[in-house]
This record gives C-alpha cells, structure tokens and sequence, in this order.
C-alpha cells in the first residue's frame, strides 16, 4: 500500500479517467437508445449494432472497469467510493449541457453537496 | 409491498457493495498496477474479479426490477448509497479508519444523494404520462 497523505498523479488520473469514461459510456448509450430513426424490436438492435455508438458505450464501461480496479487498488476502498461519487454530479450536468435538461433547485443542492463531500474527502486525503 | 421495496432496495446496496469490496480485494492482489499484460492477468487470474462481475451483474437486474414496481426518487437514492456500507465494511474488512474528512464527506454526499432522489421524486410525480 502507498503511504497515505496527498493523493498521487497516477491516482488522480485514473479518477478523472474514470469520470470521463463513466460520462462518456452512458452519453454513448443514451445516443444509441434515443436515435428516433431506429426502428423497433429485432430491427432496433441491429441498427444500433451497425452504428457505433453502442460499441462506444462498451468499450467505455470496460475499460472503466479495468481502470476502477487500478484506482480502488491505490488508495483506500472507503476513500474510494466517496471520490467516485462525482460522477453522480459529472452525469447530471453532461445531462444539462448536452440535453437541456431542466436544474430545479432541489438538484443544484444535490450536486453542491456531493461535490463538496467529494472535495472533503480529497482535500483531506 | 412495502416490504418488497425494502427487499429491494437492500439487494440492490448489497450487491453494489459486493462489487466495491470485490474490486478493491481484486485490485489489491494484483499490485503493482501497470498498463501491462501482466497486470491484466494478475487481475483475471484470481477469483475476486469474478465477484465483482456478479456484484455487478446482480445490481444491474436488481434495478431494472426495482424501477418497474419501485418510485424512482427512492430507487436513486438507495442505488448509490452504498457509500455507507461499503465505507463501514472497509473499516472491519481493511482495517480502515474512519477520519474527520471522511465521515463529513459521507455526511455532505448523503445529504447530496438525498435531494437528488427527492428531486428526481418529484419530477416523475410532476409528469405522471411520460412513463
């Protein structure tokens, strides 16, 4: 195990690695979910597989799964887990970006508030 | 019914927390990591991988279950608050401590994770034909 104190460039990497791929993957998925001109049923997924957004997505959450373990084996699992909340928050405002989807009030508190945990947690790492 | 949710809602956290402390054992035997062939078999090579294919696989159906019958504010809520489980386990599994920043993390993240799912509550209920 690492020493703890501050947390490493290796570390810090595969944690934003892991918001991107994170993000990314279920941005590629809702792309291949939401094409209007895909059709129904059995047609569907072919025409999702013929296109690569689906891939994207898989190949997103794979290699997320190889670069999760990496994070999780350097730095303590409770640490861990409260770091990767971010991307609840990473989500959530791709959402707003790229959808125009609605931020009441309830969601900007939601999102502070994780966001200041994870900035606890990582500042007092 | 209210029962079924609870069940639920617990399966779900379990096999979320499955997953975590499979990856972090995982992980663990598989030191140094390198972005290597060797580290990839170190990682495929020893059973707590596969624990953490099923932790996820088993969260995956759970919540696709759940969302048919369960409101989705809470349903948020209680697929991400494994936080706490997970943190607690690793505490006695790990030998973790519990610091300061730690705890008040867990305490602003919940909080955070709360309002989330009350939000996300109140938009299904704002917009009952989209479903």
């Amino acid at each position: 195990m690492p020493a703890a104190g501050a947390i490493s460039p290796l570390v810090a990497s595969l944690w934003l690695l892991n918001i991107v791929l994170d993000t990314g993957g279920q941005l590629a998925f809702k792309a291949a979910a939401g094409d209007p001109t895909a059709g129904d049923g059995l047609a569907r997924w072919q025409h999702m597989a013929s296109r690569p957004w689906l891939w994207l997505g898989i190949a997103s959450y794979v290699i997320e799964f190889l670069v999760w373990i990496a994070f999780l084996s350097l730095i303590p699992l409770s640490e861990g887990v409260l770091l990767g909340s971010i991307n609840i928050v990473a989500i959530m405002l791709a959402g707003r970006f790229l959808f125009g989807e609605k931020l009441t009030r309830l969601r900007v508190a939601g999102i502070a508030l994780v966001t200041l945990g994870v900035a606890i947690v990582g500042l007092g790492a | 019914m209210k029962r079924f949710y609870l069940f639920g809602f617990l399966l779900l956290m379990g096999f979320d927390t499955l997953a975590q402390v499979s990856f972090k054992v995982a992980g663990s035997q598989a030191l140094p990591v390198a972005a290597s062939l060797a580290w990839l078999l170190r990682v495929f090579g020893q059973p707590w991988v596969y624990g953490a294919v099923v932790g996820y696989v088993g969260a995956f159906f759970t919540w696709m279950a759940l969302l048919k019958h369960a409101p989705i504010g809470p349903a948020f809520a209680a697929s991400h608050l494994e936080v706490v489980s997970v943190m607690l386990l690793s505490v006695w599994l790990f030998d973790e401590h519990l610091t300061p920043a730690r705890v008040l993390g867990a305490i602003a993240i919940v909080a955070g994770i709360v309002c989330l799912g009350l939000a996300e509550g109140r938009e299904q209920a704002a917009e009952p034909a989209a479903a």
